[in-house]
C-alpha cells in the first residue's frame, strides 16, 4: 500500500481500498467505521463508502442515521451533486461517508458507475475506503470496481478462512492487492489449542496480515453508541485498529501474535505460573 | 494417568485447531485448484507413481499443496523418501540410503517439488 499511496500522493489522488471478506458477520462493517476514523485521527481526510446497497449499516456504525439525504446511487445515476451526498462525522472534520441507498437492489449500479462515483472524492481525500457487501456476487464486484487494494477481514474460523482464501484469489485475478486482517481472536482460546493461532492462519492463507483484532466486548457498545471503537483508547480493538491505521499510513508496527512461545512457557502457562 | 499429565502439560490430541487446520488444507487444495475429488485423486496417484519410478516413498506421508504467496502461487508436493531406488549410475549419497533399511519409518527424508503455477 505504501508504493500505491506514493504515487497516489504524486497525483493528489486517494488511495481507494475495499474492505471485503467473502462471509459475512466477521466484521467488515466495524473495520471500515472503525479504521476509517483512526485515518481521521492521525490527519488524514477519509470518505468511507457503504456499497451494501439495500442492506445498509456503516451510517449505523458512525452514528449518522439521522443525517442521510442522498446516497450513492445518487451519485451513481446523477441525481444529484458528489458534495451533496456526504455526511460528515459528528466526531471529527476529517471524516465522510457515502451511505448506501436502502431501497435498492444490489445490481442497480455497475461497476463503471461505482467507477465514475469514486472518482468524484479521491481529489478530496487521503483515502477511500469502500465497505463490501457479503458474497462474490454484482455487490462484491461493484466494491472492487475502483480499489487499488484491498483488506479482507476474516475471522479465526474455518467457514470465515475458506471464503477469505476466496476472496483473495478473485481480487489477485482482478489484479488487486490483498491484505489480512484477523478479527475477533481470543489468545485464551489459542494457548489452548482450541483456535488457529495467527501464524496458523498466515499459514493456510499466504498473504501479508496488516491487523489482529482481538475479541472485545467494546465493540458492541461502541455499535450501540454509533461511535467507532477507536475513540475508546482502553478498548485492546480500538488500540488495535489504531495500530493497523499506523500501518495503512507506511508506519513500521509489528503485529502481535502472541503464538504458543517456548514450551517451558507453554507448561508455565498451563500450570498457571505466569512465565 | 501419565496420559492426562502429557495432555494437561502439552495440550496434545485435544487440540481442535489440528482439525481446522487439516480439514481447511484438504478444502482449500480443492477451492483453488478448482479439481475435483476425482481428478485431485487421479493427480495424486500419478504423482506418486512418477516419484516411485526414483524413489521408495512412504505414501501415507505424501502431501500436495496450493500454497499462495504475494505474487505467485506455487504447487508444493511433498513426499516422505524412504530410500532412492538404485541405479547403475548411483551416487554415494543415494547408495548410502539404500543401506538403510526400508522398513524403518523414521528414517525418511522428504523430497519437495516445487512449480510456480
Amino acid at each position: 500500500m505504501n508504493t500505491r499511496r506514493e504515487n497516489a500522493g504524486k497525483k493528489d489522488l486517494g488511495e481507494v481500498i475495499v474492505i471485503t471478506s467473502g462471509k459475512g458477520g466477521v466484521g467488515k462493517t466495524t473495520t471500515t467505521a472503525s479504521l476509517g476514523a483512526a485515518l481521521a485521527l492521525r490527519g488524514q481526510r477519509v470518505l468511507v463508502v457503504d456499497a451494501d446497497i439495500g442492506l445498509r449499516n456503516l451510517d449505523m456504525m458512525l452514528g449518522l442515521e439521522n443525517r442521510i439525504v442522498f446516497n450513492v446511487v445518487d451519485v451513481a445515476k446523477k441525481i444529484c451533486k458528489p458534495a451533496q451526498a456526504i455526511i460528515k462525522s459528528k466526531k471529527s472534520n476529517n471524516l465522510y461517508l457515502l451511505p448506501a441507498s436502502q431501497t435498492d437492489d444490489k445490481d442497480v449500479v455497475d461497476e463503471a458507475e461505482i467507477r465514475y462515483v469514486l472518482e468524484q472524492f479521491r481529489r478530496e481525500f487521503h483515502y477511500v475506503l469502500v465497505d463490501s457487501p457479503a458474497g462474490i456476487e454484482q455487490g462484491f464486484r461493484n466494491a472492487c470496481a475502483g480499489a487499488e487494494s484491498a483488506i479482507v477481514v476474516t475471522t479465526p474460523e474455518v467457514s470465515a478462512i475458506r471464503d477469505a482464501d476466496r476472496v483473495v484469489g478473485l481480487l489477485s485475478s482482478k489484479g488487486i492487492e490483498a491484505k489480512l486482517i484477523i478479527n475477533r481472536i481470543d489468545f485464551e482460546m489459542v494457548r489452548r489449542g482450541d483456535m488457529l493461532s495467527v501464524r496458523d492462519v498466515q499459514d493456510i492463507l499466504g498473504i501479508e496480515i496488516i491487523g489482529v483484532v482481538e475479541r472485545d466486548d467494546q465493540i458492541i457498545s461502541a455499535a450501540n453508541c454509533g461511535e467507532p471503537v477507536v475513540y475508546n483508547q482502553k478498548s485492546k480493538a480500538g488500540q488495535a485498529f489504531t495500530r493497523i491505521a499506523a500501518r495503512v499510513c507506511g508506519e513500521q508496527v509489528p503485529v502481535p501474535t502472541f503464538d504458543s512461545g517456548s514450551l517451558w512457557s507453554r507448561i508455565g502457562r498451563k500450570l498457571g505460573v505466569n512465565a | 494417568m501419565f496420559n492426562a499429565l502429557k495432555k494437561k502439560l502439552f495440550g496434545e490430541s485435544n487440540e481442535s485447531k489440528e482439525t481446522a487446520k487439516s480439514r481447511l488444507h484438504f478444502v482449500l487444495v480443492q477451492d483453488r485448484t478448482g479439481l475435483t475429488n476425482e481428478e485431485m485423486a487421479g493427480f495424486r496417484e500419478e504423482m506418486v507413481k512418477v516419484i516411485e519410478k526414483y524413489f521408495v516413498i512412504d505414501k501415507e506421508g505424501f502431501d500436495i499443496k496450493y500454497h499462495r504467496l504475494a505474487d505467485t502461487t506455487t504447487l508444493l508436493i511433498n513426499s516422505p523418501v524412504i530410500v532412492r531406488r538404485s541405479t547403475s549410475g548411483s551416487s554415494s549419497k543415494s547408495s548410502r540410503l539404500t543401506e538403510t533399511e526400508p522398513e524403518n519409518e523414521t528414517d525418511t527424508e522428504t523430497a519437495a517439488v516445487a512449480s510456480n503455477v
